[in-house]
């Protein structure tokens, strides 16, 4: 027989587990729409960088397939456990991020392209950085980390600012997405 | 009156059930994932399944992705239910205990 204190500590260590095994599914799980996203803003700042003229075009090709990959990533997920989570709030969430985005950037104030291309990858890592307090350090680490890497870019790489966020931002996720995946 | 249930009380066995039963019924995990995230050794793990494979509290099932041998761990719902009660006796014995 335990005493009261040795059960305390048992199902402290309970829950303990319980939530490591939560957050490492749950970085599983949304490891593969962030290094889809990683994939895809590289693609996007290579393209700016190559052929400013279909910069618009390829942005929004990156937004589309972005939200589309990680709805259906959170769709096949939840077919493949058998839970119902969070794919349509995942959705309208995505919405009223972009809504809010294209609001200042185009609606409001015309963002000149520089500096459109460190509001997107700073917005977004915003984003991560807040969702990393409920959902786990490493989108804290993720958001932190390329927010301060878009921003030297934006002071220090000149000409090369496409090819610096290529890697940092779109190179950043895809191995922020592998780490994750193994955490 | 909190009876614990012996097989599971053991601490790593108790890490172990933990970590399967936070999944949905019928989910399992990989014996690489269930060592990292009980902290546990290759060896010691192994030893610990094997009991509460044998007491029916865990399906394990080994196969092959590629030509990597896989071994995937399972809560059983007699393992789900008998660490339900072992957990219901832990608060149990908290109660008491004041």
């Amino acid at each position: 027989m335990i005493d009261s204190r040795e059960a305390s500590a048992a199902l402290n260590e309970i829950d303990a587990i319980t939530r490591r095994v939560r957050q490492s599914k749950f970085y599983r799980v949304s490891s593969v729409s962030i290094v889809l996203w990683g994939v895809l803003v590289a693609l996007g700042n290579i393209v700016t960088f190559a052929a400013p003229f279909f910069a618009g075009l390829a942005w929004i090709s990156v937004y589309v397939l972005g939200i589309s990959g990680t709805v259906v990533a959170a769709a096949m997920e939840n077919a493949r456990s058998g839970t119902r989570t969070y794919e349509y709030r995942m959705l309208a969430a995505f919405l009223l991020f972009f809504a809010f985005g294209f609001l200042w950037t185009v609606g409001l104030v015309q963002l000149p392209p520089r500096l459109l291309g460190v509001f997107w990858p700073t917005y977004f890592m915003l984003a991560y950085a807040i969702a990393g307090l409920w959902f786990g350090y490493a989108y804290v680490a993720i958001g932190v980390g390329i927010a301060t890497l878009t921003l030297i870019g934006y002071f220090f790489a000149g000409q090369w600012f496409e090819l610096w966020m290529a890697v940092v931002n779109g190179g950043g996720l895809v191995l922020g997405g592998l780490w994750m995946r193994r955490a | 009156m909190a009876d614990l249930d012996d097989i599971i009380h053991q601490p790593l066995r108790l890490r172990i059930m933990a970590a399967l039963q936070a999944l949905p019924p019928g989910e399992g995990l990989e014996f690489a994932r269930l060592k990292k995230l009980t902290g546990a050794t290759d060896g010691n793990l192994g030893a610990h399944i094997e009991t509460l494979a044998k007491a029916g509290y865990v399906a394990v099932d080994k196969s092959f992705v590629g030509k990597r041998p896989q071994t995937r761990v399972t809560a059983t719902a007699t393992g789900r239910g008998a660490f339900a009660r072992h957990v219901a006796s832990l608060r149990e014995i908290i109660e008491i205990g004041g």
